[in-house]
């Protein structure tokens, strides 16, 4: 199978992503969204990684998943002190800051 | 380079089918007796508690634990490498992990002073 | 097969080599932070907030001094091409340390109190709640702003002198998370302020996967994160051209999500508003400073080959920046979110001076971050003194007649208002003169006559709250607070960089044409 189709994959997957985020509502399917994006950027390094025979691309990815998962801690500490402030997690209803 | 992936296909296929086949026979093999354990709740044995206020949703100090536990587990990704070939890397990078391993714990510090890890 | 894999592994481990000298400003900042961390960790509450401040003034005091110092004479691109200390990071390094010492002096505000005045009590309870009672009463704070910020202003630090597209993804991490939390820690409103953070979280992650999705996407068109690799391919022109545009594209977005430029400007108000004043002053000016930096360096560095591919949307980008906030500016009624529209129009400007590319276009954009970062740092210290009923008077009818209330306040944020509109005799007016002339020297005389019509309607806006401090009668019962030391100092600094910078412009600018050579 060519390995072009891994990128295309990764593209499709970071489309899916993004249209996660600008779509749904609740903050913490919003953040999975980003997550998806991240990871379906770590396909596409490691995928590359392979075409230019190096392994540059896969410690790039291990760079990429410690910093997603550093921010997953941050954003799961805002988005649940909000929760807690306001029971619920709905990106609509955070909505103090209109213009 | 294909054909390199053959046994794995091949041991997977293996995998698989032993599965299928081992759920296939019980029922058809083995002996049946009643027992109202079995058909409780998996894992525990004893029935579930009364659900929480909100539909039973996850405590939010398991929000807490989960976090601590992601950043922490994460940062273990970087032993991995530095395991596979740290003699070849010398002193030079012990050191850097070891530094490494040391702002992981300035952080463990805070989080254990400042009563991150209490359940209550 | 296992012949092949070997064949892949590098065969001998070659050591890279570290210029301590030259990166010991930003190991000094990151190790302050973490000593904050420690301070936090084990020392007794009432002593926590004396040390850390101290601390985190001596931190940054030490690395200006090591920048000046020992990294200036050991510039150079090391840890194994991570890292790039030439010029223009060194300037800039500079810049972000110097405007954190002033924005710390402000966060550092606590009027009479024993604890930070704008900051929660106790950052993890609910508002409202017992819990958040019991830690007033403990006369609990957060001090964990002070290495936050710390945390912050390294990533800030690397940001404009990663020399690899990793390392300032990276950068860019650094410096936002420690930003996300910050901006959620106000002690009155706090629950616009958790928004806010939420907003800017979400958006920022957002943003930041872009950027990254464009490196993946570059590296697979040159086969490397290095800045100067990345410049070789694109002179080289290699087979998969198709990744090499958007890949460009993407990494901008997300550089300018960082500097708050239309169409991406969204997050400013909402986070400006939300959250702490002291910490919006200092995150307008550091973030605005360290994003414009790598962008500098992506743009002219890695990706100045294929300048004709991405200058028009660049264009398109800073006449809608300057339009968007001018215009907008004009309809707001609450002060912070007026300031986070001027500094969108403030990025505008700056964009316009980026775009000129040559030698005047760094300099000039140098000059215009150091004079902008200097008036809002000051003009948010300001903004948390006003009061009314406790909370900050942030409506604009909360400021009519401020200068009969308080001459000497009202005085000092009209001369800021000033600067903003570049003014004459104000750092703004050398600061706009100086970008405006790069941009017609590059070319770019249609974006000057943009930039000059949107000066004239921001002008317009901080005009009318001039007049409104002056010409009206006072209404209600905003008073202002009587700031300590700290903030005096915050203020003062801000200002009289403002006012020399506006007399005396020519040793910045000479030190600013001095390091315009970016290292490849």
């Amino acid at each position: 199978m060519s390995l072009v189709n891994y990128i295309y994959l990764s593209a499709i997957l970071f489309a899916i992503g993004s249209a996660v985020v600008l779509v749904r509502r609740n903050a913490i399917v919003v953040f999975m969204g980003v997550e998806l994006m991240l990871n379906a950027t770590n396909l596409a390094f490691v995928t590359f990684a392979r075409m230019n025979g190096q392994l540059d691309g896969q410690a790039i990815a291990l760079f990429v998943m410690v910093v997603a998962a550093a921010e997953v801690v941050v954003g799961l500490a805002i988005i649940m002190s909000i929760y807690r402030a306001r029971r619920s997690a709905s990106v609509d209803d955070a909505n103090l800051l209109k213009l | 380079m294909s054909h390199s992936y053959v046994p794995l296909l091949f041991f997977a296929g293996i995998g698989a089918a032993f599965a299928v086949f081992s759920v296939m026979i019980a029922p058809i093999a083995g002996p049946r007796h009643y027992n109202r354990a079995k058909l409780d709740a998996y894992e525990c044995g004893i029935n579930p508690t009364p659900q929480a206020e909100g539909g039973g949703k996850v405590p939010i100090k398991y929000y807490i634990t989960a976090m601590l536990f992601i950043v922490f587990d994460i940062e273990s990704v970087f032993l991995y490498p530095f395991a596979v070939a740290f003699d070849k890397m010398g002193l030079f990078a012990l050191v850097e992990m070891v530094l490494f391993i040391l702002t992981v714990f300035v952080a463990y510090a805070y989080v254990w002073r400042r009563g991150g890890l209490e359940w209550d | 097969m296992i012949a092949s894999m070997a064949g892949a592994l590098p065969t001998e481990f070659v050591m890279t080599q570290i210029s301590y000298a030259a990166v010991l400003p930003m190991l000094l900042v990151f190790g302050g932070a973490m000593i904050g961390v420690l301070i936090e960790a084990f020392a007794p509450r009432r002593f926590r907030h004396e040390a850390q401040v101290t601390l985190t003034l001596l931190t940054l005091v030490a690395a200006l001094v090591a920048i000046a110092t020992s990294a200036r004479d050991h510039q150079g691109i090391t840890a194994a091409g991570a890292v790039v200390i030439d010029g223009p990071a060194l300037i800039f390094q500079g810049v972000i340390v110097a405007l954190a010492a002033v924005g710390v002096l402000a966060m550092a505000e606590r009027f009479t109190a024993d604890e930070a005045d704008a900051f929660t009590q106790s950052g993890a309870a609910v508002p409202g709640s017992p819990r958040e009672a019991a830690a007033v009463r403990l006369g609990a704070t957060s001090t964990e702003v002070f290495p936050l910020t710390l945390f912050a202003v390294a990533g800030m630090m690397l940001f404009p002198a990663s020399a690899d597209l990793l390392v300032m993804f990276v950068a860019l991490e650094v410096l936002s998370l420690p930003l996300y939390i910050l901006s959620g820690l106000a002690r009155r409103r706090r629950l616009l302020s958790q928004e806010a953070s939420l907003k800017y979280f979400l958006l920022g992650a957002f943003s930041s996967a872009f950027f990254l999705f464009g490196a993946a996407l570059i590296y697979g068109y040159a086969g490397s994160l290095e800045l100067s690799d990345i410049a070789t391919a694109v002179q080289n022109q290699s087979g998969m051209d198709g990744l090499l545009i958007p890949g460009v594209l993407l990494v901008v977005v997300g550089l300018l999500f960082k500097v708050g430029a239309a169409p991406f400007h969204a997050w400013t108000p909402d986070v400006y508003q939300g959250a702490p004043s002291p910490v919006t002053g200092f995150m307008a000016a550091g973030t605005k400073v360290a994003a414009f930096g790598a962008l500098l360096r992506v743009l002219y560095v890695a990706f100045e080959g294929v300048r004709w591919d991405w200058m028009p949307i660049l264009w398109g980008v800073a006449i809608l920046t300057m339009v968007v906030g001018a215009v907008l500016s004009v309809t707001q009624t609450d002060m912070k979110r007026l300031l986070a529209y001027s500094s969108i129009a403030h990025a505008g400007f700056i964009l316009v001076g980026v775009l000129a590319l040559n030698q005047k276009g760094v300099s000039s954009t140098l000059f215009y971050l150091v004079a902008y970062g200097f008036m809002t740092i000051a003009a948010f210290a300001i903004v948390a003194l006003v009061r009314s009923s406790g909370n900050e008077a942030t409506h604009l009818s909360q400021w009519a007649g401020l200068g009969k209330r308080s001459p000497i306040v009202a005085g000092v944020f009209a001369f800021l208002l000033l600067a903003f509109t570049g003014i004459p005799l104000t750092s703004g007016f050398t600061a706009k003169f100086a970008v405006f002339a790069a941009a017609v020297a590059g070319g770019g005389t249609w974006l000057v006559i943009v930039g000059i019509i949107c000066s004239g309607i921001t002008a317009f806006v901080y005009i009318r709250i001039i007049v409104l401090m002056y010409f009206s009668e006072p209404a209600g019962d905003t008073m202002v607070m009587t700031p300590t030391v700290m903030s005096t100092l915050c203020i003062s600094l801000g200002t009289l960089v403002t006012l020399w910078l506006g007399i005396i412009p020519s040793p910045l600018l000479d030190l600013a044409s001095q390091s315009t050579l970016f290292l490849r």
